[in-house]
Parts: structure tokens; C-alpha cells; sequence
């Protein structure tokens, strides 16, 4: 077990660049979804069920070998 | 009987693309002037060719008019296409070489995995209706006015469980979405009812009554009939076989189990003792039943007898009263075998059983009761009990109707005169091992065992809860069975869902209980998943030490793979089907019952003991049961096979003749293995140029060959019967058959060998094993998929040296390997042991490489109480390590690296979790969390490939996140060729260091010569050298089975390029730059990447996590365990007298404690006291292994004292000072 004896973060959460909602794909209609906490898991477009998590904006390096 | 309805497809032009391949070929031809090496030189000019002809022939009359459209892309085409292999529509067909062309069109149709979907759809359509059919009326015990009876069963399309009600609405549900989101792929199971209701009788229509998984690729399924465009839009791979189950998003496979045939009398010596057994089995009862030779006389033994009756009181029972009748029915005429039953007769003498009545006396005093009757007081009815017994618990199989004992009194003569023949004549007794003994049990089989099972137990709880509110007096509203009917639950589909998931098979019915049914799918290549698909398991104990049922056995000829099976425990126990097989589902005995008497045969009961064993009379058996008697059994057996290619019979009824039995055998049933042939008639094949032409064309296909009766599916048994000549030019007159092609002996795994013909035989079957294991591509919609593992080569190649079944199976479509250009010689010391030597060169340009896909599931739990799991972005610390990659979500960001312990899921789970009513939860936002990260757990740093969210059938939300890693290859990584010859990687060597030949080629691998001499693996040679023809001609050649690219071909195609013919170069060294002084073997070779990398195995550690009960290191690689020291290691340091060392290896730096034992009880203290003698008197400190203490304290824990003695370690001798 992680984190025993962990309290939580009592920081406000506004100070973190988190609050905007998290774009995710459909697996199946491929349009942007944008959920918030406590939406159902579910593409507004099509109804499917499978979302995608969007490809990261942040810089990834590569170690080529 | 006309042949089975083909389902009329939509008239499509079938020649048009024919037409186009043709328009496409003209130029290829002409490119291509020289003759490829393996095609004739010679055009064969005898063959005649009319393409007009069949044209007319297909206006026959009575035939309907085709309505096949082309059949959606499947793969198969390219290989029936006209200019395939070089061949030309116009090229002269030349029967002996093309005639293999039937092989993929009987693919096409039949397919690699068709046993399962056939078996499938036949439990779909037909046999679930039989059970429905069985158990169709439900009566109430509180009311006898009431009942209800299903009309029908009906299984519709797949949809989602939430889409319950729309029963007819088209669901756009796929097998992809299931196995994403960890759902069944099932459908609705539907029945119409007829029921009382108050006066009324109500029909009602569309019941939903559970859920039945649905198998990929069967009728039912979405993918059925798809061509590989629209399979691509599912998500799905066109190449993919199906054949399996997707239960909670795993896919399952039911295994193909070999099991003795039932209804069939066997012969066997069982401890010394002959006897007859048979397995009845029918959709009520199973039983099996015996005759036996107990001191030279014959006995009936049943579990329901308590002692074995003389079969002679059988007979009288029967109603076959005097003893010369019985010995006429058992021994006909025959001297010897009258001699021989005449002792059974003395017996029955002595217990005075004359009449019928007497001897039912004398059964019904020996059935073991069952269930006792409520009233113990009443007499039982003997005579009542042996007729019930006789007529329905022994050989259920033979019906009796009314009270004609007949059929049955004629079943046991018949067993009883074999035993009496196996007395006579020993090698009468049978192989069980025998393939035609045998049959195959299949998934609808277990399906429809399974659901006939769930059925019954869902109309006994109907029925109860019927009789619950039947039994109430008054009522407020007229009873409706309906309502209950809908309130089933949901006991079927839990049933079926839980038996395939678990692959724990209960059948209440049978008492059977069965383990291990199916299997997850290994995708770990796509041949993995394909020999899965074919793979035959054997219900035979394990632990019997005979060899018999794992040897190969002479009957498994084409029918099973001779190469591919396990080594060990398994060996020769788990067997794969070859290539060209097909296991019959049951067909209707009715119509080859009236079609055996049609023939002129004579039917059994008029018959009476002196005809049915005259000289020339031969008995004709349906299914193990005698049903007539002719007197011509050739002509009989002509005719009704003549009946069959005329499609008067289903084609795979199988007729053959035993003439030890004097009979003729005819069978209908299920799971029996067959393979198609070719017919020859007057010592000509019907297989004739102008009908490869046509299936070349496209106007024919593999079932109007079958239709015409140009092929026929042959049994094991009818095997016996034929005359099969190999190749047309071993035709003669006594030939009956033509093999289609001798590689189909193979299966579709042993099938990737190149030249296995050349190999000694254990090679392949290594092969055969490793081939599963070797990494490649695994489906086209490999990257789209959430496997919990998957290994993928970054550049898979298709083999240099192919094989007709590597086009068959598509492996050249999703390979497991890359062509490796390989020098045989010694180079460095690293190559020792089968060790290769790899070029760091060719590693960095990609060889070898693999991808590893992991997959991590995050469920968001729901509790009793009402509370859930949470995903909690807010719990991210930014400055604190581990938290770097995670997102706006809470979930890790896609395509970021994570190292080891980085968070994935910011998961936290309630605190306060259990369902006691008191203390109920918080109010919403209040809920107090604990934190229940998932981390990433390995050593070795991923790529997030991809972050899914879904939410599963019950509506769990499920993130699966898939992690990505590349590996080069690196020292100790195993390879393998196709020949059984695996090699771990011992160096890889820089470019400039390798050896080259004189234009320069290096070498990606190099292997030591020793693997050749003691492996005997020719076929790797001869891979070599077609494949270095192959290459400097620039194409692929083939290593085919029996067949393939001549050896004297491909040494004069490396001549004519300058290269020496024995495939051997002269070499530069790298290092030292001289010549190498000896030729070296150089050339190409398929090489295998396998899943066995260093990188998942290697392992060390000093100090570490230790178990929590006994102290000691923690055991394997998962758990950073400790490297064991083991009693054979201890024995080796107790012989060197290291025992310090031992002390210290195995305490000390293990499990050292320090207890209190008290040396006068010799019990565990406590802190100086001794709570057993109450004192601190002898209390002694002492080291020891936990684990001792620990075993000491277990032991006492179950009342067995273990006291320990101490004596001093320095004691003062006393002696001394007297």
C-alpha cells in the first residue's frame, strides 16, 4: 500500500492548472469529448462507450537506439 | 433425401473478377517468360482441355439454378485466383500438379477452424430446439388444469445487455466493444410460449429468457459473412478465424475433446478379463453396460444390479425363451461358438429359470433400489423393476417400444458372439486407441450438455414459484404464468456465462464435473491462437503409465497432425487436427435408415438366429445398433455409397464393412473426423483438368465438386475400406481414391516447416511448440487492442521459403520472424551451446526488434454501503516525484514515459466501506478516502501507449492504460529457426568484426556448426539453399511438405549466379582481414524472435522484502525474492563441512531470532519467564530460524508438543576435577 499515513493535499486546487476539463476521443465516431467529474463515460456524438484519452501536449523526448 | 438447403446467397456475376485477374495477368506473364524453377518443363499435353463443356453441364434440370454470389473477400481468393503461382488461366492445367487448388477452395468453404462454427451453429439451430423440444411442457402440482408449453426457441443477434428490450432492433454492438469493455458478446435467447391462463389458452411470442455467448464467426455473429473491408470498420481482423467466445471481455476457447465413442460396442481385456462394454448414451440417461467372461461364463454387469446376471436369464427375460433359440441367436450355426456358450446354459439350470417370468423374477430381485418408496410396507414388484430396468436403464440406446425386447435381446446376441469371438481369436479384441473409435466433442456439444442442464433447473424454478402462488386459496387478480415467466433472473445466462468463463463445466444431470473446458486464447502469435483453435485434448487420465493412448497411432493418418504435439506430461495426450479435416455434426438416422431398406436389405426382427449368421449374410448396423441383414454386402455398400455421392444421404454418413463381424457399419453420429478425397473410378481420377479449370475460373466451387461426386469425405473407419493412392501416377485398377494433396497430412502449425520431410521427427514437433511462442504480428487490429500482454516484431518479413499451408493459414500475412542471413561457422567462443552471434549492425537497423504492450485495469469498485472508489485529480502533489505525468483527470497523460514508481490512476477509495446499516455513510462530498494509487510497478521505464475509459456492462468505470516498450535484442534473448534449432543470443558483435563475402554481405546471425550432426535438421539446409536461390532470383520459393523447390534446382539457380551449388562461400574475416581459410554455409534463414527475453527474467537482490509469516526472503522475481539456497546446495556445504557458512547463509543473514526457551520444560518462554513452569528458573536466551519457532508453535497448535532440549555448549567436564 502507497501512501499510508498520507493526508490530503489541503492546498486550494484553484492554484493548480487542473480545473479545466480533460479532452478525450470517442473510439468510435473519433469526435472531442470533454468530461467533467461525474459524467458518465460516453460519447455526447454517438453514444459509444469507449473513450481515448487525447495524446499528451507536453513535450515527450525520445531516446532513439 | 436431398442434399442440405444452402442458403442462397445474393446473385452476384461470379466470373468477374476472374475476368479482371486474367486482363491484369496478361502482362505478368509475359514478364515472367522464364519458366519459374519448379513449374514443369514440359506442358502436358494429354491433358485435354474443354472449357465449354461444363458450361452446358451446368443446365442440368434437376439442379437449381446457382445463386452464389462471390463470397466476401476472405483470403482465399488470391490463392484461387487464375494467375496464381505464375499460372495463367490459358497455362495447360496439368491434373497431378494443380489438383491441389482444391485444398484452399475446401478452406474457403470449410475454413481452418469450420468444426467449431459448424458445431456452434448446429447447437443453435438445431439441437437447442431438440432440448426445448424435450422439455417442453411445465404442469403445476397445486393446480392439474394448468400448463405451459414452449413453441419454439430462437437465438437472435448479439446486442448489450442494456439493450435488453429492443429485441429486434439492430445493435451496433461488436466483438471489439466487448473485449474493450469486458462485456459478454451474447445474444438474447427467445422463446413463444402456449399457456392457461384462468379458461383462456394465451400464446405469447418473444420471451426473453437469458443470454447465450455468442462464438465469433458463427451464424449469429455480426462478423458472419463480412468481407475484410467491413470487418475492418468493426475493428475486427479479416484473417482472424474466430471460433471463440469474448465472456467478460476475455476470449475463450472450448477445446476440442476426444473422448470414446458412445453407443459402440467395444471389445477390451480389462485386467486379464475379456469383456464388452458399451457407453449408452441418450438425451435422459448415460450409462455404460457390460458383458462379461467371468470363469469361461458370460455375465451382464450394471451399476444397477448388485450382482452380474448370466446372460442367459437376460435372454429368457427378453422373451427369447428356449435355449436353442438363445444359441442360434449368439452362435448361429457355428460348432465352435455353440461349445463355447453352452456352459452358460448350466447355470441357469441350477437356479430352475425356465420361463419368462421366472427370470424377471430372478433381475428384479437384484436391482438395487433407487429411491425408496414412501411406504416401505409394500411388497416390491419384481417382475415391474426388471422390466423397467431392462427396457430403459441398460443399453438406453436401442429403443424399446411397447414391450418388444426384440431389437435389444438381438444387441446383447450380437455383443455376446464377439466376445465369443475374441475368446476364440485374441486379435478380435479392439484398440481403443484407434482414431475410429473415437469421436470429438465440440463447443455446441458442451454448450448444448450445459444448456439442456440450465434449462431444466430454470422450468424446476418456474415451476416451484408457480406452484407457491397456486397453492395460495384465493387470489386477488387471475393468475398469469407470464409474470413468473419473466421474473426468470437470470440463472441461464449466469450459467452459461460462468461455465465458459471459469471453464468449470457442472452438469447436475450426468453428476459430471468437469475442469479445464476452456481456455483463454493465447494471442501471443497469430499461430498461437490458430493451433489453439485445432487443438484436440484428450479426457484420458494423465497418470496411466501405459503408452497407448499418447502413441501415434497409424489411424491418426491425415486426419491428426503426426508433428504437433507437447513435450512432457502432455505428450501425445494433446493432439491438433491436420489441415484437411472436418468433425461431422450428428445427421438424421431416418432417412439412411429407409435408405439402407430401399437398398434391398432385409430388416433385423424378421429375421431369426440361422439367417442372421448364414454363410455370405452380413448385418447392417446404424450407429453400433443392427437394423438389417443383406445378403450382397459389396453391392449393398456400392450402391449406398453411390447413394451418398448422389446426395440421396448427407455426406458425411460413413459406410464400411468389418469382415471379421460380418457387417456393415454405417454411421450418422457426431464427432467423428473425416477428410475429403478424391474419387476414383476404373482407374481414373473424376478429378479431371477441365474441373480444376472450372474451380479456377470461379464457376465452381469446393461443394459442387462434393455436389458432382467428384470428392467424398471419407471416416476413419471408411479409411479402412479404401484404396488411396497417393499421387495419379500410382493409380491402378483396385484404386477407390486419390489423396487431394500429401502435405495435408500436416497441421496448419507443423505446416510452417519448411521441408519437415527432411528433419528428423522430434524437430518438428519442436517447432511445432515453438512456433507458438515466437513474436510476430498477431492480427490486423493488433494496435487497437487491450491485451493484458502482447509482444509485436517491429518488422516482420514473410519466410524466404514458404509453404503451400503458410498461403493456407495466411501466415505471410501476419508473420513471426524476419530473414536472417546466416553464416555457419565458429566465431569468438560466444557461440558455444547452440549460442548465436548476433551483427550489432543489423539490431540497430531493426532486426529483431519487439514491442511489448502491457496493460494495467482500474476499476472504480462500488461498495455495499453505496460507495464508490473515486479517481481524485485534486490529490496530485506537483512537486512531489511520481506525480510528474499525471493529467487534468487524474490519470496518467498518453505518451509520456514513466519510470518506476510513477503514479498512474490518482485512485482513493472510501474509507469507511462496509454495508452495516448504523453507521451509514456521510452525506455526498463528505466521504472520508484513503489514497489507492496505481503505480507503475516494473524496473524498466514504458511509454503510455494509450489511457481507455470506459464503463462495463454494470456500469464500473474502467480506465485501462496500456504501456509501451521497445526492445533491441541484447544478450541472452532467444531465437529460433523453424526447425526446432532455438539459440539464446551470447554476443553481438560489432559490424566491422563480422565476416563478408566477396560482394560484401555480412551476416545478421552467425551459428555454430555443431547444432547440425547430432539435430539431423536437413530441412534447415535446404532452407538455406532455396532461400539464397530465392533471393538472388528475387522470389520467394517454397519448402513445401513431400514437395517444394528441388534441391538440384536451387543449386543450379546459384550456379548460374556464380555462387558455388552447395550454398557455401568464401568469407573475409572482419577482424583480421585474411581469408577465412574453409567455405562457410551462408545464406538465409527464417528466424524467430521468442518471448523469452532476458529483460522479463533477469533478476538479483541483496536485502530485500521478506514474507510476513515465516521471515524469510520472499520467493520469485515478482516479489524481488531471494535467490534460494536449496537442499541440494545445502548438501553440497554440509559434505564440504562449511557448516559456519551454512549457519550464517541460512540463519543469520535469513531469519535469525532470539526466543526464550526454558531448559526445564523445554517450551517457548517470554521474556525471561516461562509461563508453563511458572518461573524465570531455567529460562535460556537462544537463536534460531523463525521458521523453527514458527513450526513449533503450529505443531503445539494442534495438540503436538515440541519440547527442546538444551545442554550446555562448553560444559565443564567434572571428571576432571575429581
Amino acid at each position: 500500500m502507497s501512501g499510508q499515513g498520507y493526508a490530503p493535499p489541503t492546498r486550494d486546487l484553484s492554484t493548480l492548472n487542473y480545473e479545466k476539463p480533460v479532452t478525450y476521443s470517442c473510439g468510435d465516431c473519433a469526435s472531442k469529448v470533454q468530461l467533467k467529474r461525474g459524467d458518465p463515460i460516453r460519447c455526447l456524438q454517438c453514444g459509444h462507450r469507449v473513450l481515448y484519452k487525447e495524446r499528451t501536449t507536453r513535450m515527450v523526448q525520445f531516446e532513439a537506439r | 433425401m436431398p442434399p442440405k438447403a444452402r442458403k442462397p446467397m445474393p446473385a452476384e456475376a461470379t466470373a468477374a473478377a476472374g475476368v479482371q485477374a486474367e486482363a491484369k495477368d496478361t502482362t505478368k506473364a509475359q514478364a515472367r517468360k522464364r519458366a519459374p524453377v519448379h513449374k514443369p518443363k514440359e506442358v502436358d499435353q494429354s491433358a485435354p482441355m474443354i472449357l465449354d463443356d461444363y458450361e452446358e453441364n451446368q443446365q442440368d434440370p434437376d439442379k437449381v439454378p446457382r445463386k452464389r454470389g462471390r463470397r466476401p473477400d476472405d483470403g482465399y481468393e488470391a490463392l484461387l485466383r487464375p494467375f496464381y503461382d505464375g499460372k495463367h488461366l490459358t497455362d495447360p492445367i496439368n491434373t497431378a500438379r494443380d489438383k491441389w487448388n482444391l485444398l484452399p477452395a475446401f478452406l474457403k468453404v470449410k475454413g481452418l477452424i469450420k468444426q467449431h462454427l459448424d458445431s456452434f451453429n448446429y447447437f443453435i439451430e438445431v439441437e437447442l430446439k431438440n432440448i426445448v423440444r424435450a422439455n417442453k411442457r411445465v404442469t403445476s402440482d397445486a393446480d392439474n388444469k394448468f400448463w405451459l408449453e414452449y413453441t419454439d426457441i430462437r437465438v437472435l443477434r448479439p446486442n448489450r445487455l442494456d439493450e435488453g428490450d429492443d429485441l429486434y432492433g439492430v445493435s451496433s454492438v461488436t466483438p471489439q466493444e466487448c473485449r474493450l469493455r469486458d462485456m459478454t458478446y451474447a445474444a438474447p435467447i427467445v422463446v413463444d410460449i402456449v399457456y392457461r391462463r384462468g379458461q383462456q389458452k394465451i400464446k405469447r411470442k418473444d420471451i426473453n429468457i437469458g443470454r447465450m455467448p455468442i462464438m465469433l464467426r458463427s451464424a449469429n455473429c455480426v462478423l458472419h459473412g463480412k468481407s475484410e473491408s467491413e470487418l475492418a470498420v468493426l475493428d475486427e481482423c479479416s484473417i482472424d478465424p474466430g471460433g471463440y467466445f469474448v465472456v467478460r471481455g476475455q476470449e475463450k476457447v472450448i477445446l476440442v475433446q476426444e473422448q470414446a465413442s458412445k453407443n459402440r460396442v467395444l471389445i477390451e481385456s480389462f485386467k486379464g478379463m475379456l469383456q464388452a462394454s458399451v457407453t449408452s448414451y441418450t438425451h435422459e440417461r448415460k450409462s455404460k453396460t457390460y458383458i462379461v467372461l467371468k470363469k469361461g461364463r458370460l455375465y451382464l454387469k450394471h451399476n444397477i444390479f448388485s450382482e452380474d446376471i448370466p446372460v442367459v436369464v437376460v435372454f429368457k427375460a427378453m422373451g427369447v425363451n428356449s435355449d436353442h433359440d438363445i444359441l442360434l441367436l449368439v452362435g448361429g450355426d457355428d460348432d465352435i461358438y455353440q461349445d463355447e456358450f453352452a456352459v452358460n446354459f448350466e447355470e441357469v439350470m441350477k437356479e430352475d429359470i425356465h420361463s419368462q417370468y421366472q427370470a424377471l423374477e430372478y433381475i428384479g430381485a437384484r436391482v438395487k433400489l433407487m429411491r425408496r418408496p414412501v411406504g416401505m410396507a409394500q411388497k416390491r414388484n419384481y417382475q415391474r423393476e426388471a422390466v423397467e430396468a431392462l427396457s430403459s436403464v441398460i443399453f438406453t440406446h436401442v429403443p424399446v417400444h411397447g414391450l418388444d425386447f426384440r431389437p435389444k435381446a438381438l444387441y446383447i446376441a450380437f455383443m455376446v458372439r464377439r466376445l465369443l469371438m475374441a475368446m476364440h481369436d485374441p486379435s478380435l479384441v479392439d484398440d481403443r486407441d484407434y482414431v475410429g473409435n473415437k469421436r470429438l466433442e465440440l463447443a455446441g456439444q458442451m454448450l448444448s450438455l450445459l444448456f439442456e442442464d440450465h434449462f431444466k433447473k430454470f422450468n424446476q424454478d418456474f415451476k416451484m414459484r408457480i406452484d407457491k402462488v397456486m397453492k395460495k386459496p384465493n387470489r386477488t387478480s387471475e393468475f398469469d404464468a407470464f409474470e413468473h415467466l419473466k421474473l426468470h433472473g437470470n440463472h441461464i445466462t449466469a450459467g452459461m456465462e460462468r461455465a465458459i468463463a471459469t471453464g468449470n463445466w457442472s452438469l447436475k444431470r450426468f453428476k459430471m464435473e468437469r475442469a479445464g473446458v476452456s481456455h483463454v486464447l493465447s494471442r501471443l502469435s497469430y499461430v498461437s491462437a490458430l493451433g489453439m483453435l485445432t487443438r484436440i485434448s484428450s479426457q484420458f487420465e494423465k497418470t496411466r503409465k501405459v503408452s497407448g493412448p499418447r502413441a501415434l497411432q497409424p489411424s491418426q493418418y491425415g486426419m491428426l497432425c503426426l508433428a504437433d504435439t507437447p513435450e512432457g506430461e502432455q505428450c501425445g495426450l494433446v493432439k491438433n487436427l491436420a489441415l484437411m479435416t472436418h468433425i461431422t455434426t450428428e445427421d438424421e438416422e431416418e432417412p439412411v435408415h429407409d435408405a439402407v431398406l430401399a437398398l434391398g436389405a432385409v430388416d433385423i426382427c424378421s429375421a431369426d438366429g440361422k439367417d442372421l449368421y448364414l454363410e455370405g449374410s452380413y448385418l447392417i448396423f446404424l450407429n453400433g445398433t443392427p437394423i438389417a441383414l443383406t445378403h450382397t454386402p459389396r453391392d449393398f455398400l456400392d450402391e449406398f455409397r453411390r447413394f451418398r455421392r448422389m446426395g440421396r444421404v448427407s455426406e458425411f454418413v460413413s459406410a464400411y464393412i468389418n469382415h471379421h463381424h460380418r457387417a456393415v457399419h454405417i454411421a450418422t453420429d457426431e464427432g467423428r473426423i473425416c477428410r475429403p478425397l478424391i474419387i476414383v473410378e476404373n482407374g481414373k481420377s473424376k478429378v479431371t483438368a477441365r474441373y480444376l479449370n472450372s474451380l479456377r475460373k470461379g464457376t465452381m466451387d469446393f461443394e459442387d465438386f462434393l455436389n458432382r461426386g467428384l470428392v467424398e469425405y471419407v471416416d476413419v473407419n471408411e479409411e479402412n475400406d479404401a484404396n488411396i493412392a497417393i499421387y495419379e501416377k500410382d493409380i491402378t485398377l483396385a484404386t477407390t481414391h486419390l489423396e487431394i494433396e500429401p502435405f495435408a497430412i500436416l497441421g496448419a502449425v507443423a505446416g510452417l516447416i519448411p521441408y519437415p520431410h527432411h528433419n528428423q521427427s522430434p524437430r518438428n514437433t519442436y517447432q511445432c511448440a515453438m512456433g507458438k511462442q515466437a513474436i510476430g504480428a498477431i492480427a490486423y487490429n493488433q494496435l487497437r487492442r487491450l491485451d493484458t500482454l502482447l509482444y509485436l516484431l517491429v518488422y516482420p518479413q514473410r519466410p524466404m521459403v514458404k509453404s503451400r499451408t503458410i498461403e493456407l493459414i495466411q501466415y505471410d500475412k501476419l508473420p513471426a520472424g524476419q530473414n536472417a542471413t546466416v553464416a555457419v561457422m565458429s566465431y569468438s567462443g560466444y557461440d558455444i551451446e547452440d549460442a548465436l552471434v548476433l551483427n550489432k549492425a543489423s539490431c540497430d537497423r531493426g532486426f529483431g526488434r519487439c514491442q511489448v504492450f502491457k496493460k494495467t485495469s482500474v476499476p472504480l469498485r462500488r461498495f455495499l454501503n453505496g460507495s464508490k472508489e473515486i479517481i481524485n485529480a485534486g490529490a496530485r502533489e506537483a512537486d512531489r516525484p511520481g506525480f510528474k505525468n499525471i493529467g487534468g483527470d487524474g490519470i496518467v497523460e498518453a505518451g509520456v514515459e514513466v519510470k518506476k514508481g510513477d503514479y498512474l490512476v490518482l485512485k482513493q477509495t472510501p474509507v469507511n466501506t462496509s454495508a452495516t446499516g448504523l453507521s451509514s455513510r456521510p452525506a455526498a462530498g463528505r466521504e472520508e478516502y484513503r489514497n489507492t494509487f496505481q503505480g507503475y510497478k516494473l524496473p524498466v521505464p514504458s511509454y503510455i501507449d494509450k489511457v481507455m475509459l470506459t464503463a462495463t456492462e454494470t456500469d464500473v468505470t474502467m480506465v485501462k492504460i496500456l504501456t509501451r516498450q521497445t526492445r533491441r535484442p541484447e544478450l541472452g534473448d532467444k531465437f529460433s529457426s523453424r526447425h526446432g534449432q532455438k539459440g539464446v543470443v551470447g554476443l553481438i558483435a560489432e559490424q566491422a568484426d563480422m565476416p563478408f563475402d566477396q560482394k560484401g554481405i555480412c551476416p545478421d546471425i552467425i551459428m555454430n556448426p555443431h547444432g547440425f550432426p547430432s539435430r539431423m535438421t536437413v530441412g534447415k539446409m535446404i532452407e538455406l539453399l532455396a532461400g539464397k536461390a530465392g533471393v538472388l532470383r528475387g522470389e520467394h520459393q517454397y519448402g513445401t511438405c513431400f514437395g517444394g523447390s528441388k534441391v538440384e534446382d536451387m543449386g543450379d539457380e546459384l550456379l548460374s549466379r556464380g555462387f558455388s551449388y552447395e550454398g557455401k562461400d568464401s568469407l573475409t574475416c572482419g577482424v583480421s582481414g585474411e581469408t577465412i581459410p574453409a567455405y562457410v554455409f551462408f545464406g538465409p534463414i527464417y528466424y524467430q524472435k521468442l518471448k523469452h527475453m532476458v529483460q522479463d527474467k533477469m533478476h538479483a537482490r541483496s536485502t530485500g522484502p521478506i514474507a510476513l509469516l515465516t521471515r524469510q526472503p520472499t520467493e520469485g522475481r515478482a516479489r524481488d525474492g531471494g535467490l534460494r539456497l536449496g537442499e541440494m546446495e545445502r548438501d553440497c556445504l554440509i559434505a564440504y563441512g562449511a557448516s559456519q557458512l551454512l549457519r550464517e547463509r541460512l540463519m543469520l543473514s535469513s531469519d535469525k531470532h532470539e526466543c526464550d526457551i526454558c531448559a526445564t520444560c523445554g517450551l517457548i518462554g517470554y521474556s525471561g519467564w516461562c509461563q508453563t513452569c511458572q518461573s524465570s528458573e531455567g529460562v535460556r536466551k537462544m537463536v534460531m530460524p523463525y521458521a523453527a519457532k514458527l513450526l513449533v508453535q503450529e505443531l503445539s497448535s494442534m495438540n503436538v508438543k515440541t519440547a527442546l532440549k538444551l545442554v550446555e555448549e562448553f560444559p565443564v567436564e567434572e571428571a576432571e576435577f575429581e
